[in-house]
């Protein structure tokens, strides 16, 4: 079991360092961040006990339905890839035509040697624009080739494989996540609620998990009907609930624990740090929750927000252009993390590591309906304090070389998504136990983190 | 903590009610052995010549008949409790199973005097009509029905299908296609042969647009419909399928789609040009390959269809989530067996399926299973004297609870498991509270006559008791909503709170 307060990884004084955009707030100069700032800054004087030496809060965001990571990080460099999709590929970022990939900036560019000869560059999604400053900050790392070594092509089992943190083990019912929980001490000893899925029903992820609940919108969680009455229907309501056995009865109880908990935060009149503006979407409502909900005061403890992102399966009219299907909900999701990295990286906030995941990528040939079939490699994003960002992370680049597809079809998946996972829970959340995670897995870190 | 909560926990809240019930003899003790069950079964014909008698006094609490009603309904009411127990178990499902011979005018005229006037109108001209409009007022439609139809069982198999061939109503043009795949294929085959059913699905235009058949064309199929006909709908994900296979069944069904334009616009339409005319070979290498010739055109997706509806896999998939959903969620092997029996032997009847899985000994054995929200919502307006004037505040009461009907977005339509269910609690507690505080537009609860002549706290739990629960609300759960009423008169907030406590209370969660 972990102790509280220790974290695992080694040298990890800067738990409460500064970004260099925080530093720039803080010393109101550019001049002054201009000047490199060192990886280990000062702790400015209100931060010395703010949650110090604690670990990690982490969300992770699922993109249901497969994401088309290859309209993510694009290895446009690859003459295969425009082969593929004539009419739904996005141009050189030199091109000046309209669809032009975001080039990363120079020094954020990563040349990756692909197994055979050659090289490739990636570049971003025009909809991402909004996430160039965490990644030209630092915090925010792309990952290409990633995803399930299993084959399935389902979205149900690969997404239940990844989330059980398990391949084909259709045995395991809880949540890697859930079971992070479970297997360290509440980060805040007295937690009432250590995780939460911002969803109506608890994604897989967190199955498992003490002091865990779904809900769908933290402002409004509380009973209704006679407000005159409503303290002893509650109490009435826990009586109820106290003999019946778990589930329900674990839910009911830290359901009327967490209302409590709750309505002592004002999440309506929450003021985001740094003028940073949530859009009012589901995923920017959720994160901006998420926000008020981490920097509470006191702390509430809360460890892991899991939030659900629907609608990615585009297997007709993907949409990359602007008001396409994909470009939306890219444009939807980089501005509402892009308002979480310039809230979260402003002033004193606690630190986290944002995950961006999904099932599996997309076939690389479109089909008849400028749309892509189900595939296999994938894209992922993580963003944090301790992330090594700035970077597009690979391993032995696969290629989209015909001989190099994962059954000729699809990109291949040269780094297993539970390598990114297991290095976050053990550096980050400060997990040792790896294998209870991820199991008949031993995971190769990749330096997804560098704190 | 007492015997009987101890029961409860272990049993779920169908084992509570017994407890500290009064030995009285009745038809249950029939139940407590198989020989009992299997003579039971044979005697239903003599217990249907009872005549229905006074409503209340002819209700078997804990019996197996009770258990039947709740199973096969969305939520037991007296009337149907009585009528159950004096026609006995297996008579009364075979009278649900019918469900065309119920007669349902009275319904049928109440249906009708809301006007909802986008389920009569023809393909053509929905598409003239305000989407939001058609989503209400099908949704409303499948609320009125699950209420106050007699053809309980059908609705809970509508509800059953509409998840198993889920289609997102507001995936455009979904939305204007969904009405007629309700009316032609779900519900004219919910209780009529699988193979129809399926068949009907698969020529159903909101089918073939929300998994983007309708675009697949020879040169690049769209695999989505074809993939999730064999995983989703027949197989299974397990069922002996690969990619290959995926890949093949698109270049069959390439060309599956509607009519886009004119009189026919939204029906289903075959387009030659657009399908692979070239050989196919399906599940090549295993026993069920099947060699389809070129030029086959339209006749190609048939004989899919066919394969698929003939497969054993299919039988066992179907035979293993229609247990679930009337059985219990891990039914036995055993049971998936028998009922893929059935499917195999009957041609994949599906009332053949039911009385399958609805053996009295194998019911007798189930545990209760945790409602779902649309059901916990209805079966709280059935138990209760209601009206329902609008349903937008049952729509947003489905929606705080993730439940919307026809919202879910992929293709494997709504879960069925007390542990995808079991984390938001709150709307089920809210749906009770509000009804009773009259906050929810449109749904009323006439609670004067519901509690009329009641006095105290105790004669108040027993009428709760009697009308939602049908006699078996737990023990705990009856003593503390008393509590909650007394002193003694209680005043009338309470007693309202008290029914919107039960509706909110363990025992009413589960069926």
């Amino acid at each position: 079991m972990i102790r509280e307060g220790q974290p695992q990884a080694t040298g990890c004084d800067e738990y409460n360092r500064l970004s260099r955009r925080q530093f720039m707030g803080v010393a109101g100069g550019a001049a002054l961040a201009a000047a490199a700032a060192p990886a280990w800054l000062p702790r400015v004087s209100y931060a010395k006990d703010f949650r110090s030496g604690q670990r990690d809060i982490v969300i992770s965001i699922y993109l249901r339905g497969a994401a088309d990571g290859l309209s993510i990080c694009t290895p446009f460099t690859d003459a295969n890839y425009y082969a593929a999709r004539p009419g739904l590929s996005l141009a050189q970022p030199d091109s000046g035509l309209d669809n032009r990939l975001l080039a990363f900036a120079a020094g954020g560019t990563v040349n990756n040697a692909p197994s055979v000869g050659g090289t490739t560059s990636f570049g971003l999604n025009p909809a991402l624009a909004p996430l160039m400053p965490a990644y030209d900050d630092g915090n925010l790392l792309f990952i290409q080739g990633c995803g399930s070594t299993d084959p399935s092509r389902s979205h149900f089992d690969a997404q239940r494989f990844m989330e059980v943190g398990k391949p084909a083990d259709p045995t395991i019912s809880t949540g890697w996540l859930g079971r992070h929980l479970l297997s360290v001490a509440p980060r805040e000893p007295d937690s009432l609620l250590r995780a939460v899925g911002i969803s109506t029903a608890l994604p897989r992820t967190l199955v498992g998990g003490p002091l865990t609940l779904p809900i769908p919108n933290l402002d409004t969680f509380g009973l209704s009907g006679n407000g005159a009455t409503t303290a002893a229907r509650s109490v009435a309501i826990g009586d109820m609930y106290g003999p019946v056995e778990d589930p329900i009865h674990a839910a009911a109880i830290n359901t009327l624990a967490t209302i409590d908990l709750l309505n002592t935060i004002n999440f309506s009149g929450y003021v985001p740090a740094g003028g940073a503006v949530y859009p009012t979407t589901g995923i920017g409502t959720a994160l901006k929750s998420s926000a008020a909900l981490m920097k509470a005061v006191p702390d509430k403890g809360i460890e892991a927000i899991a939030i659900d992102v629907q609608g990615w399966d585009t297997h007709n009219n993907q949409g990359l252009a602007p008001g396409g299907t994909m470009y939306t909900l890219l444009s939807q999701l980089a501005t509402a993390i892009a308002a979480f990295h310039t809230d979260m990286f402003t002033g004193v906030a606690p630190t986290f590591t944002l995950i961006v995941m999904s099932e599996f990528g997309r076939r690389l040939t479109q089909n008849g309906s400028l749309g892509t079939d189900h595939g296999h490699g994938n894209a992922m994003m993580v963003m944090g304090n301790c992330v090594h960002g700035g970077r597009v992370l690979t391993n032995a680049w696969p290629t989209l070389a015909v001989g190099k597809l994962y059954q000729g079809i699809d990109l291949d998946v040269t780094i297993d998504f539970r390598d990114i996972l297991a290095e976050i829970a053990q550096v980050r959340l400060g997990n040792n136990n790896l294998a209870y995670l991820f199991p008949d897995f031993t995971p190769t870190f990749r330096g997804v983190t560098n704190c | 903590m007492s015997y009987a909560d101890v029961k409860c926990r272990r049993a779920g809240p169908e084992m509570c009610a017994a407890v500290d019930a009064p030995p009285v003899p009745s038809r249950r003790q029939l139940f407590k052995t198989v020989a009992g069950l299997t003579a039971f079964w044979g005697a239903t014909e003599a217990v249907l010549a009872a005549p229905p008698a006074d409503v209340s006094a002819d209700i078997d609490p804990g019996s197996l008949v009770s258990k039947l009603v709740r199973r096969i309904t969305m939520g037991a009411t007296q009337a149907e409790l009585a009528l159950a127990t004096s026609m006995g178990y297996g008579p009364y499902l075979e009278y649900q199973l019918n469900a065309a011979a119920i007669d349902d005018t009275v319904f049928d005229q109440a249906l009708a005097a809301r006007n909802l006037t986008t389920l009569s109108l023809t393909q053509q001209q929905l598409y003239t009509q305000v989407q939001g409009l058609i989503v209400n007022e099908l949704t409303e439609a499948t609320i009125f029905r699950a209420v106050q139809s007699k053809r309980q069982l059908l609705e809970r198999m509508v509800e059953f299908w509409s998840d198993h061939f889920n289609i997102e109503i507001l995936k455009n043009p979904c939305v204007f296609l969904k009405t007629f795949d309700d009316k032609n294929a779900i519900r004219p085959n919910a209780l009529g042969t699988f193979p129809a059913l399926l068949s009907a699905s698969a020529h159903s235009p909101a089918m073939l647009t929300y998994l983007d058949n309708q675009e697949s064309t020879a040169l690049a199929p769209n695999e989505n419909y074809a993939r999730e006909i064999m995983e989703l709908h027949t197989l299974g994900v397990d069922g002996g399928y690969t990619q290959t296979d995926v890949y093949e069944v698109a270049r069959c069904f390439s060309g599956w789609g509607q009519s886009r334009a004119g009189a026919t616009q939204g029906e289903f339409f075959f387009t030659a040009s657009r399908h692979d005319n070239g050989a196919k070979t399906v599940f090549a290498g295993t026993p069920y390959q099947l060699n389809i010739a070129p030029g086959g055109g339209i006749n190609d997706g048939t004989q899919v269809i066919n394969a698929l509806a003939n497969h054993p896999n299919t039988a066992r998939y179907i035979a293993r989530k229609l247990s679930a959903w009337l059985v219990r969620e891990d039914p036995s092997q055993a049971l998936v067996d028998a009922v893929a029996a059935t499917y195999t032997a009957t041609g994949g009847d599906i009332k053949a399926m039911i009385r399958t899985a609805l053996q009295p000994n194998v019911l007798a054995d189930a545990p209760p299973k945790y409602k779902r929200p649309f059901h916990l919502y209805v079966s709280a307006l059935r138990a209760l004297p209601s009206t329902i004037t609008a349903t937008a505040t049952f729509r947003s009461q489905l929606d705080a609870a993730g439940h919307r009907t026809f919202f879910w977005i992929s293709p494997d339509g709504y879960p069925d498991t007390l542990l995808y269910w079991s984390g938001l609690i709150l709307p089920r507690w809210n749906f009770g509270a509000s009804l009773l505080n009259n906050n929810l537009n449109g749904l009323v609860v006439d609670y004067t006559s519901f509690l009329s002549g009641l006095t105290t706290a105790q004669q108040i739990v027993d009428k709760i008791d009697q009308a939602m629960f049908g006699g078996e609300m737990s023990a705990g759960d009856k003593d503390r909503i008393r509590t909650y009423l007394l002193p003694d008169p209680p005043s009338i907030t309470r007693q309202r709170d008290a029914i919107g406590l039960a509706i909110g209370s363990p025992s009413f969660q589960w069926y």
